[in-house]
């Protein structure tokens, strides 16, 4: 992809493939940045994923504690409801929410691209399972030193559970910052696009793909992608290391 | 332990802020609809209802990306610059078929735009859902005649005897030859299906069992077998639209035993259906195949990366020319509050100068206006390039065979048919048997 993203066009089209650009055509990108306002489209996407994901941990983290730490009437039809719900895919419930998002006048701001996903199901899921393994005693501990339940999620849950959190915010980050399809039917004009849909909009309709010029814009696609994983992957790493209690 | 995950919550924060100060301008003019300020000037001008200033608003939706959309884009800014009274936004929406996916979804909810393009052969089903204008008074009141629009690419036009869209971006399927190749081997480029076959046979080169070159290519599509169906005689629906009008007359047995058969000499290579396209202009460009079939939208990209001879011709006949036309027509939604307007920026488009025509030169689809090809601009580009005028004059040939409301539901099947017959060899009587049946299923719904 890099070395496509440096070629011309000729050497894209070559075959066998040529692996290094006989000379670097760093225009591309210059190129690809022009073809639309990128700004706009890298900021939609940072604060799209972003949002999601510091709302998704608000939601998520209380959920998945209260189904591992509580009983309370009705816990496993809620807790059945969430898997199923994670079950479902996207392109079957595009078209309620999206009428549900024009009804109340949001097709042309961010937030159908945030609301649909505050919950996350599988997180819930997995954290859920996470928590279940912590000891009871240590919660009775605290709850002894009369401990608030807050603190219990903030100091014992959330430290203890790390990579489970890393792993999904990881995932969540990934799928939200890729989405093509969602943001495309979810949004009415480019003001309020992500890169993906700014990438897209590189390919041609008809005739002869710029693949040169695509493969820079989805270097820049990809680029935070990459950072985010490498911070993740040592905060997963670390997180193995110093959980101790087993 | 504790300031790790401090770490991660600070950058969520940072998130969050940038949220606040990016996005938040956007968010507020929105849930507040106050639609003063306006400091993004796309956005604010969008946002203001048509009142305001006395500047109207039109929503335009189209499916250009990459170059075609640049051209686009300025095709707008030429219109708003020379239009005070009337901002036009034009949004891409994607590929063809998201368009209409999202076409769908708005006009159900109410938030449609004015003006969309639409790929021809979805507007017959739109026009159905009685969600396009009737042009025909709008054209009336410009003093327009239908009959100043290229006779070959009105006919997905019509609905029901009313004009519910113009043609915009259009192409038409031609043959793209490698002139140098077949002047290697003395051959002239073929103009029936029987030359078509020597040639292509001529430049296929085998080395062991491996094909080094094969003779002809096409891209994995109904565009192309529809060609070859009203090239031997057959039209894709029979005339009442209850069935297929090319079983019963041997048309497409014909068509695809043709077609078997240049396969399995290396005569004819067929793509393998994921990016049939690039797969076929890159062999193209690499004078691994010496002729392809593909549309007209591609000669300004081959001509400008092939270090050959290129020429273009017609397809070649059976037992006569036709081929049919693609790309998007441009339709105004019952829908718009502002019709007058956006007929205004249709209207501009069409037949103005400096609105559609310096988009087609620049793009490479055909002229659809009379005016347009009589332009000086434009004759002056194809004495340049002769290989434009090349699909435009085969447009006299112009079929549309496969025009029903029913034609996106039934060119699932008809895919299903060519892959079992170009990719698993299926027998093709039966297979066109069972489409036939699966046709009239769909269509007697």
């Amino acid at each position: 992809m890099i070395s496509t993203s440096l070629q011309t066009l000729r050497e894209t089209m070559a075959f066998p493939p040529t692996w290094i650009p006989a000379s670097p055509q760093w225009g591309n990108f210059v190129e690809a940045m022009n073809a639309g306002p990128f700004l706009t489209y890298f900021k939609n996407s940072v604060v799209v994923t972003g949002s999601i994901l510091i709302l998704q941990f608000l939601v998520m983290i209380p959920a998945a504690y209260a189904f591992a730490k509580y009983k309370f009437p009705g816990k496993t039809v809620l807790f059945g409801m969430i898997l199923l719900a994670f079950m479902i895919p996207g392109q079957v419930t595009f078209i309620p929410v999206y009428l549900m998002m024009a009804e109340w006048g949001l097709v042309k701001t961010l937030l159908p691209q945030v609301i649909p996903f505050v919950s996350n199901a599988f997180g819930i899921f997995l954290l859920r399972q996470y928590f279940m393994q912590i000891p009871e005693e240590i919660i009775e501990a605290a709850r002894l030193d009369n401990a608030s339940e807050f603190n219990i999620m903030r100091k014992i849950m959330i430290p203890m559970s790390g990579p489970a959190l890393a792993t999904i915010a990881l995932f969540s980050f990934v799928s939200h910052w890729n989405d093509y399809f969602w943001p495309l039917v979810m949004t009415d004009s480019a003001e309020v696009r992500p890169l993906t849909l700014g990438i897209a909009m590189l390919r041609e309709t008809e005739g002869i793909s710029n693949w040169h010029i695509i493969m820079a814009g989805n270097v820049m696609l990809v680029v935070p992608i990459l950072l985010v994983y490498l911070f993740c992957s040592k905060h997963i790493v670390k997180a193995f290391v110093y959980s101790g209690i087993k | 332990m504790k300031s790790k995950w401090f770490t991660l919550l600070s950058i969520m924060v940072l998130f969050s802020l940038l949220a606040a100060c990016g996005g938040g301008g956007g968010s507020t003019a929105n849930t507040g609809n106050t639609g003063s300020a306006g400091e993004s000037p796309g956005n604010g001008a969008a946002e203001a209802p048509s009142g305001g200033e006395g500047v109207t608003t039109v929503q335009f939706w189209h499916s250009l990306g990459g170059k075609n959309g640049e051209y686009m884009d300025a095709l707008i800014q030429r219109f708003n610059e020379s239009h005070e009274d009337i901002e036009v936004v034009g949004t891409f929406q994607g590929s063809y078929d998201e368009t209409v996916t999202k076409l769908q979804q708005a006009i159900a909810s109410g938030t449609g735009p004015d003006v969309s393009m639409l790929e021809r052969a979805y507007v017959q089903m739109f026009a159905d859902a009685e969600v396009l204008e009737d042009l025909t008074p709008y054209l009336e009141q410009s003093g327009i005649s239908a009959d100043d629009f290229t006779p070959g690419l009105m006919g997905h036009s019509y609905f029901n005897d009313k004009l519910v869209s113009l043609p915009l971006n259009r192409s038409t399927p031609i043959l793209h030859v490698n002139k140098t190749l077949l002047d290697e081997l003395g051959l002239s480029v073929p103009t029936t299906w029987e030359e078509m076959k020597e040639v292509a046979n001529a430049l296929v080169v085998k080395e062991g069992n491996e094909f080094k070159r094969y003779g002809v290519s096409m891209p994995y599509d109904t565009w192309y077998p529809i060609a070859m169906i009203s090239q031997a005689g057959g039209t894709f629906f029979n005339e009442d639209n209850t069935s297929i009008g090319f079983g019963d007359n041997g048309a497409g047995e014909k068509v695809f035993s043709y077609l078997k058969d240049l396969q399995s000499t290396g005569a004819l290579y067929y793509p393998p259906a994921q990016d049939s396209g690039n797969i076929v202009n890159s062999m193209f460009v690499e004078g691994k195949v010496g002729m392809i079939f593909q549309s007209t939208g591609s000669i300004g990209g081959l001509a400008s990366t092939v270090d050959f001879d290129y020429v273009t011709a017609f397809l070649p006949k059976d037992e006569v020319h036709a081929n049919p036309t693609g790309g998007a027509n441009v339709t105004l939604l019952s829908s718009s509050k502002n019709k007058d307007a956006a007929w205004e920026f249709i209207r501009w488009m069409e037949m103005e100068e400096e609105g559609g025509l310096e988009f087609i030169l620049q793009s490479g689809y055909l002229p659809f206006t009379k005016q347009m090809v009589e332009s000086a601009k434009m004759q002056e580009l194809w004495a340049k390039e002769p290989n434009r005028k090349v699909a435009y004059d085969q447009l006299e040939f112009a079929v549309d065979t496969n025009k029903d409301v029913a034609w996106p539901e039934i060119m699932h099947e008809f895919f299903s048919a060519i892959e079992a017959i170009m990719y698993d060899s299926k027998d093709i009587p039966s297979t066109l048997d069972t489409f036939k049946k699966e046709t009239e299923r769909i269509l007697a719904q």
